[in-house]
């Protein structure tokens, strides 16, 4: 029983040097200029801010992810993005489970203060994220959606509350 | 027993030192930490 208990702690501190390795990686990226692959970044600030009109969005569809930033809280991640009617729309899948609401704060700081800031290709772009629950619109933009990343974000997923879809409009 | 957790310690504080400084650490575990998990 001593020797088992002696292997469990023996196994336990060397499982403590990855994690504390993974946890320092991650705590460190939050001071850094974005996100990385994996973990959330600090404030987005190099790259050049857009002024004027909004460009012709459709050339996001050619870009896998963005970095994005909110205001409140100041922290960036790696996301998804699509165009669909000259507008571009961000998204987060697994809202309706215990796991993706823990997982996912982001929505719900979005949706609480909505001030965000995208780096596009290099250039920061600052945006309005508005939710949309509902309406004919999102059988466009989750056909966008679907045409252009693996996902499930349905028109009925997005109504059911499952994936929460925003608009990244101007900001005024 | 008290040679393995000073074993451990050292160990867990040479790696967050070299997470935090030392280049190309972050990036490994970034990479590892996405190929696995």
């Amino acid at each position: 029983m001593k020797l088992l208990k002696r292997i469990i702690v023996i196994v336990l501190c060397l499982l403590l040097i990855p994690v504390t390795a993974i946890a320092t990686a991650a705590v460190k990226q939050r001071f850094a200029d974005g996100p990385n692959r994996v973990f959330s970044g600090g404030p987005l600030e190099s790259g050049e801010l857009h002024s004027g009109p909004d460009p012709d969005w459709s050339f996001v569809n050619s870009i896998p992810t963005i970095e994005m930033q909110l205001l409140d809280p100041p922290q960036s991640r790696r996301i998804w993005i699509t165009e669909y009617d000259s507008k571009i729309y961000v998204w987060s899948g697994y809202m309706s489970t215990a796991v993706g609401r823990l997982w996912k704060r982001w929505p719900v700081e979005a949706e609480r203060d909505g001030r965000a800031v995208l780096r596009i290709n290099g250039k920061r772009y600052e945006r309005q994220l508005v939710r949309i629950e509902a309406g004919a619109i999102l059988d466009g933009i989750s056909s966008a959606i679907g045409a252009k990343y693996p996902s499930q974000t349905t028109k009925a997923a997005v109504e059911a509350g499952e994936a929460w879809v925003f608009e990244a409009a101007p900001r005024n | 027993m008290k040679a393995f957790y000073s074993f451990i310690a050292v160990a867990l504080v040479v790696t967050v030192i070299s997470v935090l400084f030392v280049p190309g650490v972050d990036d490994f575990i970034e990479q590892t930490f996405q190929q696995y998990v």
